[in-house]
């Protein structure tokens, strides 16, 4: 609307819904800046960290480093074992989360849309496993790592971390398919799909957001896991995972934490789990489920 | 069809199928009592002789609980069982019981692949270790019979998938159809349960009930419920308080607390001891005194801790997601940073709060709250006992408020956005369209948030440990110190199986009460 009826009185030029409208958008930009402050001071100060002279860690706090030095991240790339764990990380995560979609996607497919007797009870089954602190199975599991012959590779990890990631996923994907309209399914059994097709070809792609969301989480669970990682891996230095490497470097010191080479380290460990939520977050296109659901 | 319809051959083929379904029934239950039979622990547990340095006996009972267990027990009986009935039953030419038999020997075929693929892969990596050629002929001979059975199984299910529908009569319903389905594609995910769930937990439990030490040579037994006992007890007793002048006031501490006597010395002698006094007037108080007072404090540690900070991760979680959920530029970044607390490993940013936490200027916070005067000297967030929960729960909330803003997030895209439309039309404010579309709507998202998010909290181990070591105790972290500093495996089995108890009728009156299963 560019003409305005003369009788309206304006602010700064403004009638006063534009300026609502401009005070709104201000508004808004103050409260992104807030959250934003809020996530990234912690990482600022990491970040600011890592560009510090240990001897700076003893003086009063600076918002900057007061000599820059790059010599903690050069200690972090010494000898390459930093970046033979990062590889490590990315594929047991990546495995660990294509693993907890797969499965999770099936069972919260089968808990959420489809009638049979004990649903309820497999619901509580499966939320079960997150009742116990990791602690608890540690022996035991050390017992069928070592029986299954997985110890000291990657692939303990790829078993055990669904103890974590799976109940998770499913819950989340059940409540996902069930929140959609009973309607789909009845129109997909008149186009003649079975169960499983409509499943895979009509439900899944419905679930998209749910699915990366969780996905995500997934993989930054695993990415950060270090109890099972320490335990399972720790003896093999060509299957440690970040978190052990790191834990591993500051033992290397006797006398006190590396802490500024910790920092510079988690700057490494950081910014590919930022870079790869923002390619992940550009792919979830928005309202594909409100336009689908609707028709 | 090309062949033809012989009765009598039809007859044949069914007879031999569930012949053959009911011998890889019992053959399964025989292999796993000569499992047993065969083990090596086993073995050493029923052939022992007490000797100088070993005088105690191995309990035959906790070896077999131990290596076997209740679950996998049971699982080889009812399987088995399950093959001999479903073959007895497929005679009677009912499809639905052909439909069933159909499903058990595709998944015996899968597992029975799975177990090959393992074998060949245990031996190939042997070899890799020890720089030798692979043992082929003892590989061979190890997966041999399990091939046996997976070409059997394999060829059994080729044979339904082409003759069920002729050879089988009546009726299928949608009902049964739903059922097959779901539990096939449950089957994975309890796969999984079973193996790094059920088992270890099992284990434990049984565990909890022996005098096992952690990495000991000591043969452990049976104690029965001692270690619960010791957990558990607590008594209630009377105390008045300390009076330095007779008939005076109480003598208080330097931070005004009033000083009790302690409880009887017989009951310190028994090991007692006190955890809180509350006063009940006329200078009494009640003592609550426990064998164990670590272990039930950190249990009022942890429940306090997670309360806080699964309320306040609620409020900050849900305020970040409707902020990235509105329409401005950058979205996308900012929804990318909003996870960056999230993202840094549980390690590190415990490490990171350590330093921003110190207790001199060098600590940014103090630092901060120095030059904005709220404070006259700097903190001890880490040490001083009275601000280590409330340390502990500002890190906690600024680690995972991010998780509960996605997942919130998540729940905000599917609501359909003509809501809104609509609702403004209708003159609803912002406020109002908040309460009356976005919660209600949310209402599931932010069900399972809570649930996940108060389970992790009343598991939290990674923060306490790396902020407090043993100076401030959350039940995991009382169970690591129990197990790896005091090497007491049994007792803190037990430990484990109280806390699964007690988080498991927390979560399932929660589940009940926000009515997420129905």
């Amino acid at each position: 609307m560019e003409r305005t009826s003369p009788g309206v009185k304006r602010i700064f030029g403004m009638t006063p819904k534009e300026l609502r409208g401009r005070l709104q958008q201000a508004l808004l930009y103050v409260l992104v800046i807030i959250v934003a402050v809020y996530a990234l001071f912690p990482f600022y100060w990491a970040f600011a960290t890592s560009f510090k002279t240990e001897n700076e860690m003893f003086q009063t706090a600076s918002y900057l480093p007061r000599n820059p030095t790059l010599q903690n991240y050069q200690y972090v790339f010494r000898g390459g074992s930093f970046l033979l764990a990062l590889r490590n990380s990315a594929l047991v995560s990546s495995a660990a989360s294509i693993f907890a979609l797969v499965a999770g996607s099936f069972a919260a497919y089968a808990l959420g849309r489809l009638r049979f007797r004990g649903r309820v009870v497999l619901l509580y089954v499966v939320l079960s496993m997150t009742m116990f602190p990791a602690i608890s199975i540690l022996s035991g599991l050390y017992t069928i790592v070592r029986q299954l012959g997985f110890f000291g590779t990657g692939l303990s990890l790829l078993v055990t971390y669904p103890v974590f990631t799976l109940p998770f996923t499913v819950w989340v994907l059940t409540s996902f398919f069930k929140g959609l309209p009973a309607e789909i399914e009845q129109a997909a059994t008149v186009d003649g799909c079975t169960p499983f097709q409509t499943f895979r070809l009509i439900l899944l792609p419905l679930t998209a957001p749910a699915l990366v969301t969780t996905g995500l989480l997934a993989f930054v669970q695993s990415w950060n896991e270090y109890l099972f990682a320490l335990n399972f891996t720790a003896t093999n230095p060509s299957a440690q995972t970040v978190p052990v490497a790191l834990a591993l470097f500051s033992g290397e010191f006797s006398e006190q934490e590396p802490i500024a080479e910790i920092m510079a380290a988690a700057m490494v460990v950081t910014i590919p789990l930022v870079a790869l939520v923002l390619f992940f977050q550009n792919r979830i296109v928005e309202g594909l489920t409100a336009g689908a659901v609707k028709g | 069809m090309s062949y033809a319809a012989d009765p009598a051959q039809n007859k044949l083929q069914i007879s031999a199928v569930s012949l053959a379904m009911m011998a890889i029934g019992a053959l399964a239950i025989v292999f796993f009592i000569l499992t047993v039979a065969n083990d090596e622990a086993i073995q050493l547990a029923l052939n022992w002789t007490p000797s100088e340095e070993d005088p105690q006996v191995p309990s035959f009972l906790l070896i077999y609980l131990e290596r076997f267990g209740i679950i996998v027990s049971a699982l080889f009986a009812f399987l088995g069982a399950a093959f001999i009935v479903i073959g007895r039953r497929l005679r009677g030419g009912n499809i639905r019981v052909a439909y069933w038999a159909r499903i058990a020997i595709l998944w015996l075929g899968m597992g029975l692949a799975a177990y090959i693929a393992l074998t060949v892969f245990n031996f190939v990596n042997s070899a890799a270790m020890d720089r030798e050629a692979v043992d082929l002929a003892g590989m061979s001979a190890a997966i041999a019979p399990a091939a046996i059975v997976t070409l059997i199984a394999f060829g059994l299910w080729y044979w339904f998938d082409r003759n069920i529908d002729r050879l089988f009569r009546g009726e299928d319903s949608l009902r049964g159809r739903e059922t097959r389905l779901a539990w096939n594609l449950l089957i994975p995910t309890l796969t999984i349960f079973v193996l790094v769930a059920a088992r270890p937990l099992e284990q434990t439990f049984v565990r909890s009930l022996t005098d096992k030490r952690f990495a000991g040579g000591a043969v452990p037994q049976f104690v029965g419920l001692e270690n619960y006992l010791n957990l558990l007890t607590f008594r209630i007793d009377t105390v008045a308080c300390r009076k330095s002048v007779t008939d005076g006031p109480c003598d208080t501490r330097a931070n005004g607390s009033i000083r009790w006597e302690s409880i009887d010395r017989e009951l310190l002698r028994a090991g007692y001891r006190t955890i809180v006094n509350i006063p009940v007037g006329g200078d009494q108080s009640a003592a609550i005194s426990g064998l164990d007072d670590d272990f039930i404090e950190a249990i009022i540690t942890t429940v306090i801790f997670t309360v806080i900070s699964v309320a306040l991760e609620l409020l900050i979680g849900l305020f970040m997601a409707m902020v990235v959920n509105s329409k401005f530029r950058g979205r996308g970044a900012m929804r990318a940073v909003m996870l960056v607390p999230w993202a840094i490993p549980t390690v590190i940013s415990a490490r990171l709060w350590e330093l921003m936490l110190k207790d001199t200027s060098a600590g940014i916070f103090n630092k901060i709250l120095l030059d904005l005067n709220a404070i006259e000297a700097p903190l001890a967030w880490l040490s001083d006992p009275s601000l280590q929960i409330p340390t502990a729960i500002i890190v906690d909330v600024w680690k995972t408020a991010p998780f509960m803003a996605l997942l919130l997030l998540a729940g905000l895209q599917v609501i359909p956005g003509d809501l809104y439309e609509a609702a403004s039309v209708d003159g609803a404010n912002p406020i109002r369209r908040f309460f009356s579309i976005t919660l209600p709507l949310l209402r599931p998202a932010i069900a399972i948030a809570l649930i996940f998010r108060t389970l992790d909290a009343l598991r939290v181990f990674d923060l306490f440990n790396v902020l407090f070591g043993r100076q401030q105790l959350s039940m995991a972290t009382y169970n690591f110190e129990t197990l790896v500093s005091n090497q007491q495996d049994g007792y803190a089995s037990a430990i484990s199986v109280i806390i699964f108890i007690f988080i498991s009728v927390f979560a399932f009156i929660y589940v009940r009460l926000l009515n997420v299963e129905s």
